[in-house]
């Protein structure tokens, strides 16, 4: 008989950190791809970049924090805040050279084949050259330089987050530092004239550089290297104190560019005493600097993708597909016939801003309520909310105020939204609204009827076009009934005694995963039909690695599609046998949160904005939702399906590593392709004319 | 449109809810929107006699952001009950003046029995309803101030009784006295047996409970496992439910049930209530259907516009109950019986005259059945037993305006009357003269019967030209008694209406 394993032990789990850091090794795979195109490369690594930074800038900040304050508790795989943080470093500056690597030994070279010349370093400009950027320092950029000595009456001022710097030192009657920022006024990538067929292309800072002693008369330069730092982001925001969390936020965002410098990245050869001088003024330990072979900042990668004149090196730009929604009927009346699955970006967010839109127009309409965690810089669903406001409908919002990072644009927003006249909500005490749903009520002839729009992805019309998401439309009086609850809970009324359809985190979510996973346990147990396929972006719950843990152990067949983080390892034997794992990486960002059970062959399909993580199951507000309609249950079904058979983009788990799929015997598809084919196929045969390039003007007769 | 929207209000003891209900002949009643707060009044009003300033404000505020998702559905038909703890509370007139200040809200003090009422017509809706009252079955209403207990039987209410024990009272009580949870417990057990079987001892006697209806908040999460709502629990699964529970301290019991701190310190007196109902009859099965006093606003209000009919009479409950009051204090049942048609005969005739409608000629009907009750306690002050009777006694279905009504004709059918003087406990104009309305024709009809041997079985009233009511009866009997003293009645009668009252007689072949 077999022993019952003890499920719980660390050996069975991976560090939540070092599973990140794998998933960025797998963009960086994607950016030495050769069968990826060059500019695609390119983009590939520049999101390396501003990854990298990002965890920076709240992971290792707060494992520094937890070091600092002596937290010695261990994580999910039994790693103490410190080792996870020696591990870290040691990844990050092997991930870092693999980075510049890619840069420096294949993709610069590739460039020059294409005839593109990027002049990494001031020193390789031709005579014509140097000619043409010190004219156009002494009239672009000087102007909008400010140098900083530093002295015993001038301290080191305050560098911020991110930003691009030049350190000086400078020789006179004693020797002193200055530095000055690269401005980002300026784009740093600026393109010098071309020569015979070759465009060149240079940043900004080898032209600071080069111009540097124009900036420090009567002092020698004896060096000027680069630096850039990144700071802890992470905000600390005292809710429960806070009179008006708007201005705790604004105050705390101020903070943020005074947080502690986490990494210090200067370019290798850099001059000692400014490694030293920055060192003592900065705060830095010696393993937080990261010399670098190459640019600081790989981003400025992102700024040469968007050069004019290279399309041949791009992927062709898919332009999402209509065919779900038609244009010519209103869409109450579309959703009314049936709900609708919207699959992002292959079908276009337009729907979704068509229904707020319309809502905010129609004079049957009473309320929109919405929750909005990151919008766009030019949002038109802001300003159709703003609008319905206007037109006397009740409008709330709930726009989170903590969404990272996107904290100032959304006081915008809010702030804006409250002048419209519309009902603001600036987020719940401790928790994060992560929830992404937008109600509409609206007085017809039968009745009050309710259309509610739910959503695995932000209402953000810009970031749809390149995250994967799926959207349901309905108005289904059942969930109706849930949203109208969720908006109540949220505007602070008492929460409801019952949900119908919708299960609401943080209070209620945890419980009705871990009882479909246990279901599916009981169910395999009986000999039932049992498995489960489940995507989304990342999977560190332990209850919830637990609870599959043990559902393999009972024989449940478990199919995971998972982006990001995944802290459960396969292939233990006993433990995860049943268990696979795949993460699919691809022109567009796999965000999607999909559940699919089997439950004893009467099968249910969910979709919810939260991933298998602590944060969304505790610490936010998300939604699970059923997809309830036949058509619409059998296309998410179809949508999984297509995601296990990926052959080119997807890597699988083996144990706590990735590998490519096993190509042989299987058919070569991408997942991401394939939907954008069956997109436009699909809209083809629609016949939408929202989707045509030339649509004829009708005239009315 | 083919339907009606309206708001429903609910100023409980523990929890301000708000329900937006759709209401059409095709759909019935169809909730769309439900708002809860919880101010804790019943915390003011059972400890201090008064609620607390602070607390004023804040049920202002919340009422006043009930009238916004009001405007959201544009709804301007409401109704606003507020239950015992603002009636409790001395200051509950500057309560309901400060909310119609500061939010344009009337909120009505309702009394026990038309919310206990109000809650059974709701529930008399339900298909499930007549199915169990065929049965013995208790319709136990645990609310935060006080407990309800209807009984039915055979498919009519047999009795109705109040018990100051209500959920947040029994706590707010003994918590303090509690040095842990077992203690506290304990505590609540006691207190609870006493009620319990002083209730049994009075009202039960031989008669046993096998079917009970939960309604009430708290139960509700009683009846809440796993997300999903039980409707329907045996003996044995309530008891097993309420062992698991009582094993768990609020805070354990609040993680589990997904509710708050405060409310799983609600849910455990309330449960211990059933239990033991449960345990001291011979309950089989408990229903807990889903009504608060908001559904049950929304179902008069479509009742009262006739947007849905219902089978059952109301009327017939009420009229029923007061009979087993009538019954309990020994009133003569063939006398109530010639008296409460004769008074219907009378005021049927007189219609025309008196302009009153079917309300008063129920409570007229009432107050004949409950005239004699006062006999019981005094021979010599008939009319104020009677009317300190009736004001004490629970009677389902009469607002505490009709209760007053009641009692002030049963109590100037005896006693003199004295136009203007202010005898009679109320303010209201048009009470008043319904009163002395009421009055006159009882009077009279009481008189047809003042020998109680029921000779003016079938009698006839006919308003003639000459301003009499000639009330014909057709009997053998000798009524020289009741046209002796009909005299002195007679002029009472003719003092209030114009109409003089003639009794004639045709003998009986």
């Amino acid at each position: 008989m077999n022993e019952k394993k003890d499920i719980s032990i660390p050996e069975y789990y991976q560090n939540r950190e070092l599973s990140w850091l794998k998933f960025n090794e797998r963009i960086l795979l994607e950016a030495k791809d050769k069968t990826n195109k060059l500019f695609e490369r390119l983009k590939f690594l520049s999101i390396t970049a501003s990854n990298l930074d990002e965890f920076f800038m709240v992971r290792v900040a707060s494992l520094k924090d937890m070091v600092d304050a002596k937290y010695v508790k261990p994580d999910i795989a039994g790693m103490k805040p410190k080792e996870q943080l020696t591990a870290i470093l040691k990844e990050t500056k092997e991930f870092m050279e693999r980075q510049y690597n890619a840069f420096n030994r294949s993709l610069l070279g590739l460039l020059e084949k294409q005839g593109i010349n990027m002049i990494t370093y001031h020193e390789q400009l031709s005579e014509e050259q140097k000619l043409y950027v010190d004219t156009y320092f002494d009239e672009n950029v000087y102007p909008v330089l400010t140098p900083m000595a530093v002295d015993s009456s001038r301290p080191f001022p305050l560098i911020r987050n991110k930003s691009l710097n030049i350190c000086v030192r400078l020789k006179g009657e004693e020797e002193k530092f200055a530095t000055v920022q690269v401005p980002d006024v300026i784009s740093r990538v600026i393109e010098l004239p071309k020569t015979a067929d070759v465009r060149n292309f240079i940043l900004l800072e080898q032209i600071i550089e080069r111009n540097i002693d124009k900036l420090f008369c009567g002092y020698e330069v004896v060096s000027a290297c680069p630096y850039r730092i990144t700071r802890n982001a992470d905000l600390s925001i005292h809710e429960d104190e806070a009179a008006d969390l708007l201005e705790e936020i604004e105050k705390q965002l101020r903070k943020r560019q005074w947080g502690f410098v986490i990494r210090l990245e200067i370019e290798d050869k850099t001059d000692k005493q400014i490694i030293r001088f920055l060192k003592n003024e900065l705060n830095v330990e010696t393993h937080s600097i990261y010399d670098v072979n190459g640019p600081l900042d790989l981003t400025f990668l992102m700024k040469l993708y968007s050069v004019d004149g290279f399309e041949q090196l791009k992927d062709e730009k898919y332009i999402p597909a209509h065919y779900a929604i038609s244009g010519e009927e209103d869409i109450f009346t579309q959703i009314s016939r049936k709900d609708i699955l919207l699959h992002h970006p292959y079908e276009a967010f337009d729907p979704v801003v068509d229904f707020i839109r319309q809502a905010s127009e129609d004079e049957n309409v009473l309320a929109i309520k919405q929750t909005l965690y990151r919008v766009s810089g030019n949002s038109p669903i802001i300003r159709s909310l703003a609008r319905a406001a206007d037109n006397g409908k009740q409008v709330t919002v709930l726009v989170e105020l903590k969404a990272r990072f996107d904290e100032e644009n959304n006081i915008q927003w809010a702030k804006m939204l409250e002048k419209a006249g519309c009902h603001v909500i600036y987020g719940l005490v401790g928790l994060k609204t992560h929830s992404k749903i937008t109600l509409v009520v609206r007085r017809e002839e039968e009745g009050i009827k309710r259309y509610v729009h739910l959503g695995t992805g932000n209402y953000n019309d810009a970031t749809a076009k390149l995250y994967t998401d799926l959207g349901l439309m309905t108005c289904n009086t059942a969930v109706g009934e849930d949203a109208t609850a969720v908006f109540n809970m949220i505007s602070g009324y008492s929460e409801p005694r019952q949900w119908n359809r919708l299960s609401i985190a943080p209070y209620w979510l945890r419980e009705r995963f871990l009882y479909l996973i246990k279901r599916e346990t009981k169910y395999a147990k009986e000999g039932k039909e049992a498995f489960i396929t489940a995507k989304m972006n990342s999977l560190c719950d332990k209850e919830i690695i637990e609870a599959l843990y043990e559902a393999s152990g009972a024989g449940v067949q478990i199919n995971l599609i998972v982006r990001g983080i995944c802290c459960l390892k396969t292939g233990i034997e006993g433990v995860s046998e049943n268990i696979s794992v795949r993460s699919i990486v691809g022109t567009f960002l796999e965000h999607s949160r999909i559940f699919y059970f089997a439950n004893g062959g009467n099968s249910e399909v969910y979709l919810a904005s939260a991933d298998w993580m602590p944060r969304n199951l505790d610490k936010r507000v998300e939604i699970l939702f059923p997809v309830e309609d036949a058509e619409a249950k059998e296309e998410v079904i179809e949508i999984l399906g297509i995601q296990l058979a990926d052959t080119l983009k997807a890597h699988v788990l083996v144990g706590e590593n990735y590998e490519k799929v096993d190509k042989r015997g299987k058919k070569l598809l991408s997942s991401q392709t394939y939907f954008c084919e069956a997109a436009k196929e699909k809209e083809s045969k629609a016949g939408n004319p929202a989707g045509r390039l030339f649509v004829p003007v009708i005239v009315k007769m | 449109m083919a339907y009606k929207l309206m708001a429903a209000i609910d100023v409980g003891s523990y929890e301000l809810e708000l329900k937006i209900f759709e209401l059409s002949p095709k759909n019935g009643i169809v909730m769309l929107d439900n708002v809860r707060h919880v101010i804790e009044l019943g915390r003011d009003t059972y400890v201090t006699g008064r609620v607390d300033f602070k607390h004023i404000d804040e049920l202002c505020e919340t009422l006043y952001k009930f009238t916004e998702v009001m405007r959201e559905y544009k709804v301007t038909e409401y109704v606003a009950y507020a239950t015992s703890s603002i009636r409790e509370a001395e200051n509950r007139n500057i309560i309901i003046d400060r909310i119609k200040v500061r939010t344009g809200l009337e909120v009505k003090i309702i009394g026990n029995s038309e919310l206990r009422f109000l809650m059974y017509k709701t529930l008399s809706v339900r298909k499930d309803f007549e199915r169990f009252i065929e049965e013995q079955t208790a319709l136990v209403d645990v609310g935060a101030g006080s407990v309800q207990i209807s009984l039915f039987d055979k498919g009519t209410l047999v009795t109705t009784q109040n018990i100051k024990l209500g959920s947040l009272r029994i706590r707010e009580l003994l918590y303090r006295l509690s040095n842990d949870r077992q203690h506290f417990y304990w505590l609540v057990e006691e207190l609870i047996n006493n009620d319990i079987y002083t209730f049994k001892k009075m009202y039960l006697k031989e008669k046993s409970i096998k079917n009970i209806i939960a309604v009430g908040d708290y139960i509700m999460y009683f009846a809440m496992k796993g997300g999903k709502y039980t409707e329907n629990m045996t003996r044995e699964q309530f008891i097993t439910r309420f062992d698991s529970l009582m094993e768990k301290n609020a805070g354990q019991l609040s993680q589990k049930m997904g509710i708050t701190e405060e409310q799983a310190t609600l849910l455990l007196p309330c449960a211990m209530i059933y239990k033991r109902l449960i345990e001291e009859t011979q309950t089989e099965n408990v229903w807990f259907p889903k009504v608060g006093l908001c559904d049950a606003i929304a179902a008069e209000y479509a009742i009262e516009k006739k947007i849905i009919k219902i089978g059952h009479d109301f009327d017939d409950d009420i009229i029923n109950a007061a009979k087993l009051i009538a019954k309990r204090y020994k009133a003569n049942q063939n006398h109530i019986a010639i008296l409460e048609k004769n008074v219907t005969t009378i005021f049927d005739a007189m219609k025309k005259i008196h302009g009153l409608g079917n309300a008063e000629r129920k409570l007229l009907g009432i107050a004949a059945i409950l005239h004699d009750c006062g006999k019981y306690i005094s021979m010599s002050k008939p009319g104020e037993a009677s009317y300190n009777i009736i004001m004490a006694t629970e009677i389902i279905g009469l607002s505490n305006r009709e209760q007053k009504i009641v009692a002030n004709v049963v109590k100037y059918n005896t006693e003199d009357f004295f136009e203007e003087n202010n005898q009679l406990d109320t303010d209201d104009r048009n009470d008043y003269l319904t009163i002395v309305k009421l009055v006159a024709i009882l009077r009279v009809a009481n008189a047809m019967d003042r020998s109680h041997k029921q000779k003016f079985k079938n009698s006839k009233a006919v308003l003639k030209e000459d301003n009499t009511l000639v009330i014909t009866t057709y009997t053998s009997d000798d009524i020289t008694l009741e046209k002796g003293l009909f005299k002195s009645k007679a002029e009472f009668f003719e003092e209030v209406y114009g109409i003089r009252p003639v009794l004639r007689q045709k003998k009986e072949m």
